[in-house]
């Protein structure tokens, strides 16, 4: 079963993204919100090779560049993503 | 045949509220019979961690509710054994130690995850 992981912690200030990644599934996907957003630019997260979404507004609010290996979603986006995946982990 | 839930608890004992709460889903999920893991994670292991002391900080003793688990049928007790070895701590009998692929295929087999 996959799983979308949501992460809205930034990496420099908390471990959850480097958790996430370290028990992330080949067929699972990782959403960043919120300060996650500033996760963009992990090397650690590119390297994982899982897919990656970010959540457009969080984004174009802290003028982030998209990487090409990183999809964006808006707010509609991110309830499909939720429906298309078995189950939601939300980092909180 | 009701969802599976697997609770990850990360929080350290004393910084909040989230590691008791992570128990108490777990002990009203195994009141009502519903198949529920936890699994300890990050700063969640220090839950485990043995000879603690909660009243030198004014607040009520997790272990009871830790060892409640057991008579509340929970069998499937985890601990991340990655967050373990990086805190210093030694696996507790009162959890399985699993390793990052395990945990991966934890998640893998559960219907929902809850990460507190």
């Amino acid at each position: 079963m996959s799983t979308l992981h949501v992460v809205s912690h930034s990496p420099f200030t908390d471990s959850r993204l480097a958790s996430c990644l370290r028990v992330c599934g080949a067929h699972d996907a990782i959403l960043l919100c919120g300060d996650g957003t500033y996760g963009l630019h992990n090397a650690a997260l590119q390297a994982k090779g899982v897919k990656v979404f970010v959540l457009a507004e969080d984004r174009q609010a802290r003028n982030l560049p998209l990487p090409e290996w990183a999809g964006s979603v808006d707010y509609p986006g991110f309830v499909q993503l939720s429906i298309d995946y078995d189950k939601v982990n939300t980092w909180l | 045949m009701s969802k599976s839930l697997l609770v990850i608890s990360r929080q350290a004992p004393w910084s909040g509220p989230s590691a008791r709460e992570a128990l108490d889903i777990v002990l009203a999920g195994g009141a009502f019979d519903l198949p529920i893991g936890l699994l300890f994670m990050d700063d969640g292991v220090f839950q485990l961690a043995p000879g603690q002391d909660a009243k030198a900080v004014q607040q009520k003793d997790l272990s009871a509710n830790l060892q409640a688990l057991g008579l509340f049928g929970i069998d499937d007790v985890f601990a991340c054994s990655h967050s373990l070895a990086e805190r210093g701590l030694t696996p507790p009998a009162s959890a399985q130690p699993l390793d990052s692929a395990a945990v991966s295929q934890l998640i893998e087999r559960y219907d929902q995850v809850m990460t507190l």
